[in-house]
């Protein structure tokens, strides 16, 4: 019997890594270093880690830790192709970015974190911008204060301010709406508590427009907090607009200026002379 | 006595009395109590003028007298009794709607007169009230007494304190001055008087009851001879009791505004019934029981006595508290808070100037600091929802008209601007004070202008009032149409025109200072109560 000799596959480099991408895309969250070497078994360990090692390099692979050791994941093929160009240093910052999520980051910390000097962060986050990869986004809190995160994400309410603010400006026409909106549909006597617009009814308390009530509400009710339940209700101002403000008088700029003889007095005053022509 | 209070007191005089007892009243005003020489020297009128003033400041209640220890007597004049001149017709409309046409015009009498016996009183508003009736018939003196009675019931009127009855020996020296006094018990009884007669009517010429006329004018002679029943017992108007039936009124239509009519029903019940028993500047009225109320419920009103119940639980627990809850027995006892009330009633009064002079937004940053009391800038704009330019804006305007003022918390001990809070506040008492004095300012540049436009038109109304009594002379006379007409033409068409325009500028002027005194007397009303709690406060 003639002894066939099977001649020991030397895997392809290329085909290797080929497999372990087509491995990583079979398994979108991430394979480990066992599944690879259980799909591939003529592989040694020597020629798996320069396989992995060229894919990380060139940006087609991510490495991540999980509790079962190291997982390895197809990245993005949208995402690798913008990597292509940028260099380690970047994709350092571009990681600290994305980790960050989207309350974003200021470039402070981001310097913190990277130990990248100064300039060296202003020049990759500018490459960045430009790159269309993340975007700055003005925190509300403080103006002069910019935040990094990734280009796609939606910033953190706590950086925008919520609902109110839009383009970093307050809303103001927005909220006014709301106020109409809210007090009309609270004068139709139906009683509400919503947590989302509590602000929105304190200003119409502010406007005298809208009374408040805690009243003690059943666990479980909806809108109870703690066994309390807030109420409001729409109500009348309780006295008409005063004698004071309907003389011109009352509501006269030059009010402290005038006296009998003098420039302006009220035998001359314009202002009556006008009311009295009603 | 602010300058503005004086001045408004000098105007008010100068226009109700004349030049003489202005300058007088005046000069008391500013200056205090005062000796008779001192009054004479300092205003260089002479002694007699002084005294006819002094004795019409005293009729008219507006001026008082008090012996010294030393043994002379000091004049004084009260600048808030004056100030109440401008309430005259808010009281007589009350008195109409309350008594009707026979309460408005005893209430008139009693203003326009000061002091007045009772006969006097009556045999006065009769005679009126029978000439604005038809021919033929008269009012009876009984209807009017009767009237009287009531209002004196109610302590609408009291007496006048008056000299006590001489019992001293003869020997002691007289006093400079007498001592008024006045019972508390007598101060409403009405004394039984024997008033049988009916009004007369003013006849200018009536020759059919020539001869009869005459006869009964001597008839009268003879009777005035005799010292009427009441001689020496005065009444006077008790403005308190009208100023305690305004603070009603206010909470009352205040309740209606912010609940329904029934609560407002059920709130002016309970200040009725603690009419007589609460003092004037209580802060709370007697606690009423659940039970009296509905027993005294008015007849219209038939609700149960369990949504009697409820709806004192829902005036109790409203955020207003005009209402409290003061213990369970008899069903449940209730006071009015009216101290509270007050409160209330002026700080509404001042968010509405606020929103008037302002604007809606600078008064909800208002009320937003009234209800928080201290309050950075950032938590200004961040509570009341306005972009921080504009917040800050406000809030300048609002600081540099002492609406709102700041507060300086130094964080460190240098008070550096850097490192120290900066809160913003609303005090309530001093607000008020200001706006008050605006008040009175804003009242006396009306009068002025009223004045003035009076002054201007001078000559046109002399003129239509010569025309007038030529046109009713005439007419007594029995003049023909033309001539009428020819008189009445006189006055041109745009004369006539000027006229119009004229009485349409004094009726809105004097309306005008109606409603500036209804913001007056809410805010002097808040500011008197204020006082008086801080006092008794150990």
């Amino acid at each position: 019997m003639a002894e066939v000799k099977v001649k020991p596959e030397v895997p392809d480099p290329l085909d290797v890594e080929n497999r372990i991408i087509e491995l990583c895309h079979q398994f979108p969250h991430g394979i480990t270093d066992q599944v690879i070497q259980n799909e591939m078994p003529h592989t040694d360990a020597q020629q798996r880690a320069v396989a992995i090692n060229r894919l990380l390099s060139m940006g087609q692979l991510d490495l991540l830790r999980s509790n079962a050791g190291l997982l390895y994941r197809v990245k993005d093929s949208q995402n690798t192709s913008k990597m292509k160009g940028s260099d380690n240093q970047e994709k350092l910052v571009y990681q600290i970015i994305e980790d960050a999520g989207n309350k974003g980051i200021w470039s402070r910390d981001i310097r913190y974190k990277s130990n990248l000097p100064l300039t060296e962060i202003n020049k990759i986050l500018k490459n960045l911008e430009s790159k269309k990869l993340i975007k700055a986004v003005k925190s509300v809190a403080a103006s002069k204060k910019k935040v990094y995160m990734l280009y796609n994400l939606q910033p953190d309410r706590s950086v925008t301010g919520g609902a109110w603010y839009s383009d970093q400006d307050f809303e103001s026409e927005f909220v006014e709406v709301l106020n109409q909106q809210c007090f009309k549909f609270l004068q139709s006597k139906v009683e509400l508590s919503m947590e989302d617009i509590e602000t929105i009814l304190n200003t119409l308390i502010y406007d005298g427009k809208v009374e408040m009530t805690i009243i003690a509400a059943k666990e479980g009710t909806v809108g109870s907090v703690d066994g309390q339940m807030k109420l409001y209700r729409a109500v009348n101002p309780i006295i008409q607009p005063t004698g004071l403000v309907r003389t011109p008088c009352g509501l006269c700029p030059v009010f402290d200026d005038c006296h009998e003889g003098g420039e302006i007095s009220p035998s001359n005053c314009i202002y009556m002379t006008e009311w009295l022509e009603f | 006595m602010t300058q503005a209070e004086i001045k408004l007191c000098s105007l008010l005089l100068q226009e109700h009395f004349g030049e003489i007892v202005e300058k007088i009243g005046t000069y008391l005003v500013r200056t205090g109590g005062q000796p008779l020489r001192a009054i004479v020297s300092d205003t260089g009128t002479s002694l007699d003028q002084v005294k006819k003033a002094l004795c019409v400041l005293i009729q008219h209640n507006l001026g008082t007298y008090q012996i010294q220890k030393r043994g002379f007597v000091e004049y004084s004049v009260q600048c808030s009794r004056v100030l109440c001149i401008l309430r005259y017709p808010r009281y007589i409309y009350t008195a109409k709607t309350l008594y009707g046409d026979t309460g408005e015009l005893i209430v008139e009498e009693l203003l326009l007169n000061g002091k007045m016996p009772m006969s006097a009183v009556v045999t006065k508003v009769a005679d009126r009230l029978t000439e604005t009736m038809e021919d033929g018939k008269t009012m009876d003196y009984t209807e009017v007494s009767n009237t009287f009675v009531r209002l004196a019931d109610t302590h609408f009127v009291q007496r006048c304190p008056g000299v006590p009855d001489a019992s001293g020996p003869s020997d002691s020296a007289a006093p400079p001055a007498p001592t008024l006094v006045i019972d508390e018990k007598d101060m409403y009884s009405v004394p039984r008087l024997n008033l049988i007669g009916k009004g007369k009517r003013r006849r200018s010429c009536d020759d059919d009851d020539n001869g009869e006329h005459k006869a009964k004018k001597q008839k009268q002679d003879l009777e005035s001879q005799e010292p009427p029943p009441d001689d020496g017992i005065y009444w006077q108007v008790n403005l308190d009791r009208f100023h305690q039936h305004f603070r009603d009124q206010a909470i009352v239509s205040a309740v209606a505004n912010r609940m329904d009519q029934t609560s407002s029903e059920i709130v002016r019940t309970m200040l009725r019934m603690s009419e007589v028993t609460t003092s004037s500047n209580a802060a709370y009225t007697q606690p009423l029981s659940s039970n009296e109320i509905f027993r005294s419920l008015p007849a219209g009103y038939n609700i149960g006595k369990q949504v009697l119940d409820q709806y004192l639980t829902l005036l109790a627990d409203d955020p207003l508290e005009f209402i409290g809850k003061s213990g369970d027995s008899g069903g449940g006892m209730y006071v009015v808070n009216l101290h509270k009330a007050l409160a209330s009633l002026a700080t509404a009064t001042l968010e509405s100037i606020v929103q008037e002079r302002f604007g809606s937004r600078c008064a909800r940053i208002f009320r937003l600091l009234l209800r928080k009391k201290h309050l950075e800038q950032k938590q200004v704009e961040d509570f009341a929802m306005i972009p921080a330019k504009e917040a800050k804006d406000m809030l300048y305007k609002m600081l540099s008209e002492n609406f709102v003022s700041l507060q300086e918390i130094p964080k460190t001990p240098d008070h550096a601007p850097s490192r120290t809070f900066y809160l913003y506040t609303v005090n309530v008492l001093a607000s008020t004070r200001m706006l008050l004095h605006r008040c009175y300012k804003s009242v006396a540049n009306l009068i002025e202008r009223r004045q003035y436009e009076t002054r201007e038109n001078k000559r046109l109304l002399e003129k239509s009032q010569r025309v007038e009594a030529i046109l009713a002379s005439m007419q007594a006379t029995g003049a023909e149409e033309v001539q009428l007409q020819e008189i009445e033409e006189m006055i041109t068409a745009p004369e006539r025109q000027q006229l119009e325009s004229l009485k349409h500028t004094v009726n809105k002027i004097d309306a005008s200072e109606n409603q500036v005194d209804e913001t007056i007397f809410l805010l002097a009303s808040y500011v008197d109560s204020t006082v008086v709690a801080a006092v008794k406060k150990p």
